[in-house]
């Protein structure tokens, strides 16, 4: 049972500059239950996906086609009033930093409680509890204080729990986690991981893993889906993934972060394509060190290889002697 | 995202180079009412230049005298003859407007590049020395800033006309009217404050920059640094403001000529709304029409700021 | 704690403040000229017996630093001397004054600051709809509209072409009280109240829309305004208590300012429509160098955009959690 399905998805963004085509026709699915890991540089359509899943894309970008099904139901055709109500309740997002998704000027009770009274109805008192059991479930100390507590007064490892939290105030289906660790210190990082791992299991949530770290892909997911340039490339159970990786893959894979390193990786020579004018034929080819003519004239489809594996590449077949 | 790539090419360019400012006019180019202003003020200095071949009647003979000048033509509603109508004393209101636009051209000019070399002065020694010369500067712009500015420009305006022993200082066949000039002092000497604290906070922000750091760090001189690095950056943001202060100075001028305590000997837009403000219930014109241009020019000024506040931080609008 | 301990700290600090404020004024306005010269200048009759009497009673004939040590004495003792005409003292002129320029200011400024909010919202949410085209124009109008033309269009609009409104005064006489053929001095004052104050909420509103506009597409863009979405925040409860807040803060800091730039605009405001207030008879007393008033009501004035910033840091430090009161 696939608890999201996102098909020819396309999120462009109308800037000055041109059509920015952020998401350009994308089909994945995730299966409940599970751990998937979303996976891309940066600019490679990952938040933007998680984004239009829950249709808070922001301006100046548009949903411009496809269709999202969550649990059997198309989102896109949703009214606003109803999709809010999916936003938090069912689907949570955590944000890649956690001091600007925290509102400087209002206390973590008063942030989160309004999401517990927004969608159960609840009076303020009950809301307060609700809010001190879900901050001790994200395994914040000292709850009862922290609620009357301004975000800058809590450290950056702190604040990502209480995001945490925040997200899964309202026990949601589908918890996107984008970049949660990007901007920790290497040995929080570890213990955000570790919770998140926790949470997953113990709520039987399906997890969606962003992040540009195969090193974390590795840890936690089951499935991956690489996505670049708006497109996906490749999708598969990690296994398949690590052992007969798509060559975009097979370049992230080279580059996994050594322990110091905490930004963006800046192993693959070249730079992310311009989402206005991008490159002929297969996007990634300018910087493929197997690309070939073919690759610069014919978009590659989404081929299915098996075992829940899809690879979208000219040459796949032959690198991987599958005739 | 997808933009964030682009951002950062632009943001960490470690000089404005020509091409940058190439960009910047190229985005002028596209904003409609930022071109629409530029487009006045050129009208305006063309105005200026030519205002003796432009305004139908000359200007008055004595800048103080009060003798009609066109006998049997006072206080005529505007018609093809007077576009704008004629004061109670017969002076024809178009001819003023067009010759007065000659000082507001001077006022907008000289109170602007006075206002603007001590917010550069001010801005950039109190942001890049820091410490205690930061601590007096910003402490003598706070006194500017809470100072009731408005009530002491008139008292200034008001005493130093008394000091004006001749009305016109002649340079090189050029006559320059005095008590303006002072004025011009005066409201210069109140306008710098705001502008200063502005590029100050932008100067302490360049110099956290990496490429600061890193020229400081091979050794080059404060001077340098300053004229070579952090003055090409914060031009743009001068600009701005510079434009900005351009249609405050005019404003201010208008409105101290308007109390009276303008320069007695010359012909400005708010000397002539002085003039025939008490005549506001008969010839309207004479008030409607030299107020109208004043207001078109401090509106030309701030459309090209907003314009090009709007090309150099695109982010703004997106 | 600090609250009491921070107001009085502040109070404090302005004191030197004060008196350099006041140094300036005096000695620029004394080192002019004699007073009395130039205010008997347009009397042929008075002999020099006379104006020598007259600077032995207004202490001129002293040096002007002990003028001003006098002077501030008087000033600490809340006395701000005699004016140089009618032989009143000057508190007793500035006590009414004071009253109508208040009324008229703080009129306009909560009215500008009220109607401010809801525009530079929706402006914002709205961006680049034709309301955000008409908004952000009529406020580049407004910062370029040269106040006291703008007030003399609506006099000509309101009082003289229409007959609506009156164009001078604060109060009419009870005689001339009927407003819409209703005898109310509480109508009477409101409508005298109208064209100032519109001129003033324009002029105060076109500044503090642009800010608010600019703050709430700064706000609107961070990520705790996109993660309150994502939590399904209702998006009025998002704009209106999330963004706000966060927009506001630097309209408030930029109020204490602006308040002391209506306030200093004062006087053409009140030139224009003969509001019998502080500003008026500032032009006045300029003009006619009545040097007593002058001092006392630059001091009242610079005294009111103190307490205005005051105020104004004590609502940023309510707002803003960050801010400590130091």
């Amino acid at each position: 049972m696939n608890i999201l399905e996102v098909e020819k998805l396309k999120t462009y963004f109308f800037t000055e500059a041109g059509v920015v085509k952020a998401l350009d026709d994308i089909s994945f699915s995730i299966p409940k239950g599970s751990t998937l890991g979303l996976v891309g540089e940066s600019g490679s359509g990952k938040t933007v996906t998680a984004q239009s899943v829950l249709r808070i894309v922001p301006k100046p970008g548009k949903i411009v086609g496809g269709s999202i099904f969550f649990e059997g139901e198309d989102l896109l055709p949703k009214k606003e009033g109803e999709m809010r109500k999916f936003r938090g309740k069912k689907i949570s997002l955590i944000f890649q930093d956690p001091t600007s998704s925290l509102n400087p000027l209002f206390t973590i009770g008063e942030q989160l409680g309004d999401i517990v009274v927004q969608h159960m109805k609840l009076k303020k008192s009950e809301a307060k509890e609700w809010v001190i059991k879900t901050l001790k479930l994200a395994k914040l100390p000292d709850p009862e204080n922290a609620i009357h507590s301004y975000p800058h007064q809590f450290s950056g490892g702190m604040k990502q729990r209480i995001c945490i939290a925040r997200a899964l105030l309202l026990s949601p289906k589908l918890l996107f986690a984008d970049e949660p660790t990007t901007n920790l210190d290497v040995t929080i990082q570890a213990q955000i991981i570790a919770l998140l791992k926790d949470l997953q299991r113990d709520l039987g949530m399906t997890l969606v893993m962003i992040t540009h770290d195969m090193g974390i892909v590795a840890d936690m997911c089951k499935w991956v889906v690489v996505l670049y340039a708006g497109n996906v490339m490749e999708i598969g159970p990690i296994d398949k993934i690590f052992e007969e990786p798509h060559p975009y893959t097979e370049a992230l894979l080279k580059a996994i972060p050594r322990l110091d390193q905490t930004k963006e990786l800046v192993f693959i020579p070249g730079n992310i394509p311009n989402l206005i004018d991008p490159p002929s034929g297969c996007k990634f080819h300018p910087r493929c060190q197997y690309a070939k003519e073919i690759c610069k004239e014919k978009i590659p489809s989404l081929e299915d290889i098996g075992d829940g594996h899809f690879v979208s590449c000219h040459r796949w077949k032959e690198l991987n002697n599958r005739g | 995202m997808a933009d964030t790539s682009k951002n950062k090419e632009s943001g960490f360019s470690m000089k404005r180079g020509v091409s940058q400012w190439a960009v910047t006019w190229r985005r002028f180019k596209k904003h409609k009412s930022g071109m629409f202003g530029l487009g006045m003020i050129i009208a305006l200095l063309v105005i200026a230049a030519l205002h003796n071949y432009i305004a139908p009647y000359p200007p008055r003979p004595l800048p103080g005298s009060f003798t009609p000048l066109y006998e049997g033509e006072a206080g005529m509603p505007p018609s093809l003859k007077h576009p704008f109508g004629t004061t109670v004393m017969g002076t024809d209101v178009f001819s003023e407007v067009i010759h007065a636009s000659v000082y507001t051209v001077y006022v907008t000019f000289l109170a602007t590049v006075i206002t603007m070399l001590l917010t550069i002065v001010v801005g950039l020694t109190a942001g890049y020395l820091g410490r205690h010369v930061d601590e007096v500067l910003m402490r003598i712009t706070e006194v500017f800033l809470v100072f009731p500015s408005t009530l002491l420009i008139l008292v200034f305006a008001r005493i130093y006309q008394l000091k004006v022993s001749e009305p016109f200082w002649y340079i090189g066949g050029i006559s320059i009217p005095v008590g303006l000039t002072i004025i011009i002092f005066i409201v210069s000497i109140f306008s710098w404050a705001g502008n200063a604290r502005i590029v100050r906070g932008e100067v302490l922000r360049l110099k956290e920059t990496e490429y600061i750091q890193a020229s400081k760090s091979l050794g080059a001189s404060s001077r340098w640094i300053m004229l070579r690095h952090i003055l090409p950056n914060v031009l743009p943001q001068v600009i701005v403001l510079a434009t900005l202060t351009m249609a405050s100075a005019v404003l201010v001028e208008a409105w101290v000529s308007f109390l009276g305590f303008g320069d007695p000997n010359t012909i400005t837009w708010g000397r002539l709304l002085q003039e025939s403000f008490n005549d506001l219930s008969t010839t309207w014109w004479a008030e409607i029409f030299p107020g109208l241009v004043l207001f078109l020019t401090v509106l030309a000024f701030n459309l090209v700021g907003d314009g090009l506040s709007d090309a150099i931080n695109p982010r703004l609008r997106e | 704690m600090g609250l009491a301990k921070y107001v009085v700290r502040r109070i404090i600090y302005m004191i030197p403040l004060v008196i350099g404020i006041s140094i300036v004024s005096f000695f620029v306005m004394y080192a002019a000229g004699d007073p009395i010269q130039i205010a008997t200048m347009g009397n042929p009759s008075i002999t020099e017996a006379q104006r020598q009497f007259l600077r032995n009673y207004y202490g001129l004939n002293d040096p002007i630093p002990v003028q001003y040590l006098r002077w501030l004495d008087h000033f600490i003792h809340g006395d701000f001397g005699m004016s140089l005409y009618g032989g009143k003292p000057v508190n007793q002129i500035i006590g009414s004054l004071f009253w109508e320029t208040s009324k008229l200011q703080l009129f306009s400024i909560i009215l500008a600051f009220i109607i401010a909010i809801p525009a530079g919202v929706y402006s914002a949410v709205k961006q680049r709809s034709v309301t955000d085209y008409s908004v952000t124009s009529v406020s580049i109008f407004g910062i370029s509209m040269p106040v006291f033309w703008f007030g003399i269009v609506l006099i000509l609009i309101f009082s003289y072409h229409l007959g609506l409104l009156p164009s001078a005064g604060a109060h009419g006489a009870p005689s001339l009280w009927p407003v819409f053929g209703i005898r109310d001095p509480f109508l009477d004052e409101l409508a005298h109240l109208i064209l100032p104050a519109t001129v003033l909420i324009f002029a105060g509103l076109a500044w503090h829309v642009r800010l608010l506009r600019a703050g709430m597409l700064e706000v609107l863009r961070q990520d705790y305004i996109m993660a309150a979405r994502a939590s399904g925040i209702s998006e009025r409860k998002i704009l209106y208590k999330y963004a706000l807040k966060n927009a506001i803060t630097p309209l408030i800091t930029l109020l204490g300012l602006e308040i002391g730039l209506m306030i200093g605009g004062a006087p053409v405001t009140e030139f224009v429509f003969s509001w019998p207030g502080l500003g008026r008879a500032y032009v006045t007393a300029v003009s006619k160098l009545d040097f007593p008033l002058i001092m006392g009501i630059t001091m009242i004035i610079t005294i009111m955009v103190l307490i205005a910033n005051l105020i104004t840091d004590l609502a940023y430090a309510w707002i803003d959690p960050k801010v400590r009161l130091e």
